[in-house]
């Protein structure tokens, strides 16, 4: 039986052997990755923060009233109709993001991802502001409990509630209008016992998950992190190290042995957020934020030698193979996600200011006979979907054999408002014929907007 | 490969391996079995203080209470009760905004009739008094064309439109020829 030592990398860095913790203490790093991860953060807050105040025809321009069934975005007006939607919508963006990944591996984890934009865009650096430096830090938390711990941790934490109380009401404003989210902040919290639990229950989870929680996300829970293995191959670009180069590792010795650009300086170690050793090549704890190519690039210029011992390269490309970009499988996942987005054009551009539907009226039977005529009782069911109030008029359209009357001709409904509108279509026995349909005109400011169909029924 | 038994570093455990495809045998994460363990708790706890203390009532004990008090504020509806409403002006203007915007389509602006009969004259088809009035908006004629409107506006709107309909009565507004029997009752 063949029985030999596996390196530690079949376990995750961020966790011991009987299942505690490995807090995670990233070291500081300045490079140029980390000047753009800083600008896309930077941007990506200021948008979330925004879009809320942005208001688009009279709307925030995202604006998702779970209450009211009433959804605004950028403009466009739905209701809960409109929710099939969602899936073109969730599977458009899934796919665009499954291309990008089979092109450029975890992107997204390292430059856009919320968890990541927060923690590294703000918490983290609260944290290095308050507490100091790595080696600092792990001190100060190994050491006893001095006056100098007691107020930087206190600080830290009520300056990490107040943080994620933030955030959580900028997410909040997504699902309910500012004006009214800022009266509900200035009332006692019993005036709206609702809204007040879920900003407490986002608050508290979003402290949690900033000042304890954080890289556990990405390497268990997060499904996103979990598909990498089946959704990259060997010509994705990702964070690698150029082993060929770099081993054997280890400083220059007199006996004048021979060695590769590593220098074993561990800097690549230390300023990962997932405490993992990118040496031991693609691992799925890697969240591609790119830190450890500013740490090696700054040893390699520091000592002369190129930069790039550390970088983006697929792992063909670090044996030193040429990767091919446009694969099958991007082909393929780019084929799905534009069938996709070619479905949720048509079904956009198809899609109307308004619902009309014609329904046999409630509770009444299908037709009635009266004096030799035939009535045909309806209900016109109309939904104003527009972002305004709108005029809507009804009436049938010209056919002169029958008799239309319409309870209500002239709507106005306000945005997303709707209104049930009984119809009654006569006619005389014998001049209609079996299988003749009626249609009643829908008029929206004064355009003809449809023709609403349907079969008459009776005695003909 | 599969004679070949490698051991993990940490915790000493033997790797299933398929394929090529290998499995150490770590601890679960101390976080992730808090969560379970939690939740088991928290399903006894549940369990114990809804199905067996009664605490509280469960889910469907709560939904069983709504629908019979739905149904207590639909029951049986008096000459009293609607007469109570009619008194009230407030309401009287309430039936009236809802009358507007729902029956003067088919029963005319003033109640004088269009499709529907005239509803200020003294003749009635279904009855004119306060419960008969209040019934018919309620469940409607279908056969006849009157929506039922009971569901729609729920039994308060519903009041509130008897009690307009009750304040138009035997105005005798010309329209609509009178159709039905003479009410004689209250």
């Amino acid at each position: 039986m063949n029985t030999h030592q596996l390196p530690v990398y079949d376990k995750a860095s961020s966790l011991r052997a009987d299942g505690s913790r490995n807090f995670v203490h990233p070291a500081d790093v300045h490079g140029r990755f980390d000047r753009r991860r800083k600008i896309a953060f930077t941007f990506l807050i200021a948008l979330l923060a925004l879009l809320p105040w942005l208001e688009i025809g009279g709307h925030p321009s995202v604006f998702l009233d779970f209450e009211h069934r009433s959804f605004y975005l950028f403009g466009a007006t739905f209701n809960a109709q409109d929710a099939w939607l969602v899936f073109f919508l969730l599977s458009g963006v899934g796919f665009s993001l499954i291309v990008a990944t089979a092109l450029w591996g975890r992107v997204w984890c390292g430059y856009a991802c919320p968890q990541t934009v927060f923690l590294e865009g703000l918490f983290r650096p609260l944290e290095r502001l308050i507490e100091g430096p790595r080696n600092e830090r792990m001190r100060r938390n190994a050491g006893p409990t001095t006056w100098d711990k007691l107020w930087r941790k206190g600080i830290k934490h009520a300056l990490f509630l107040v943080l994620a109380f933030a955030v959580a009401h900028i997410i909040i404003s997504y699902f309910v209008s500012l004006p009214r989210l800022y009266r509900m902040v200035l009332h006692s919290p019993s005036a709206h016992a609702e809204a007040f639990v879920w900003a407490a229950a986002l608050t508290g989870l979003l402290y949690l998950d900033f000042f304890w929680f954080r890289e556990q996300l990405c390497l268990i829970i997060c499904p996103y992190g979990r598909l990498q293995s089946v959704l990259t191959d060997r010509n994705t670009l990702v964070i690698g190290y150029d082993a060929g180069r770099g081993e054997p590792r280890g400083k220059a010795t007199s006996s004048g042995e021979k060695r590769g650009d590593c220098v074993d300086c561990n800097r690549c170690v230390v300023v990962c957020p997932t405490g993992i050793d990118i040496r031991n090549g693609l691992q799925i704890d890697c969240v591609g934020c790119a830190r450890c190519i500013d740490a090696c690039d700054e040893v390699m210029l520091k000592l002369d030698r190129p930069v790039g011992l550390v970088r983006y390269d697929s792992q063909l490309g670090l044996e030193g193979q040429r990767a091919t970009f446009m694969r099958p499988r991007v082909y393929f996942y780019g084929a799905l996600g534009l069938l996709g987005v070619i479905v949720m054009s048509f079904a956009l551009s198809t899609s109307r200011p308004f619902e009309a539907n014609l329904l046999r009226l409630r509770d009444a039977p299908p037709f009635t006979v009266d004096d030799g005529r035939v009535r045909n009782a309806f209900e016109v069911h109309l939904v104003n979907k527009r972002g305004s109030s709108t005029v809507f008029e009804l009436h049938g359209d010209g056919d002169p054999r029958l008799h239309f009357t319409v309870s209500m001709p002239r709507i106005e409904l306000s945005s997303l408002q709707d209104r049930r509108v009984a119809v009654f279509i006569d006619f005389a026995r014998g001049s209609v014929h079996d299988g003749e349909h009626a249609h009643v005109e829908v008029w929206q400011d004064g355009a003809r907007v449809t023709l609403l169909d349907t079969p008459l029924l009776g005695p003909k | 490969m599969a004679d070949i038994k490698r051991t993990d570093a940490i915790s000493g455990d033997v790797i299933h391996e398929y394929d090529g495809i290998e499995e150490c045998d770590n601890e679960l994460p101390n976080w992730w079995l808090g969560i379970l363990y939690g939740t088991m708790i928290f399903a006894a706890g549940y369990w114990l203080a809804f199905q067996q203390l009664h605490v509280e009532p469960t889910a469907a004990e709560e939904l069983a209470a709504y629908d019979a008090k739905q149904r207590a504020a639909q029951g049986t509806v008096n000459d009293e009760d609607v007469l109570l409403v009619a008194k009230q002006p407030a309401s009287v203007v309430a039936g009236k905004q809802v009358f507007d915007a729902t029956c003067s389509a088919c029963h005319g602006e003033k109640g004088e009739g269009k499709i529907g009969p005239n509803l200020t004259d003294s003749v009635w088809l279904h009855g004119g008094g306060p419960v008969q009035i209040f019934s018919t908006i309620r469940d409607g004629v279908p056969a006849k064309g009157m929506p039922t409107w009971g569901p729609v506006l729920g039994a308060a709107s519903v009041k509130n439109v008897a009690a307009y309909v009750l304040s138009i009565r035997n105005t005798n507004v010309p329209g609509k020829a009178p159709q039905g029997e003479p009410w004689k009752g209250l």
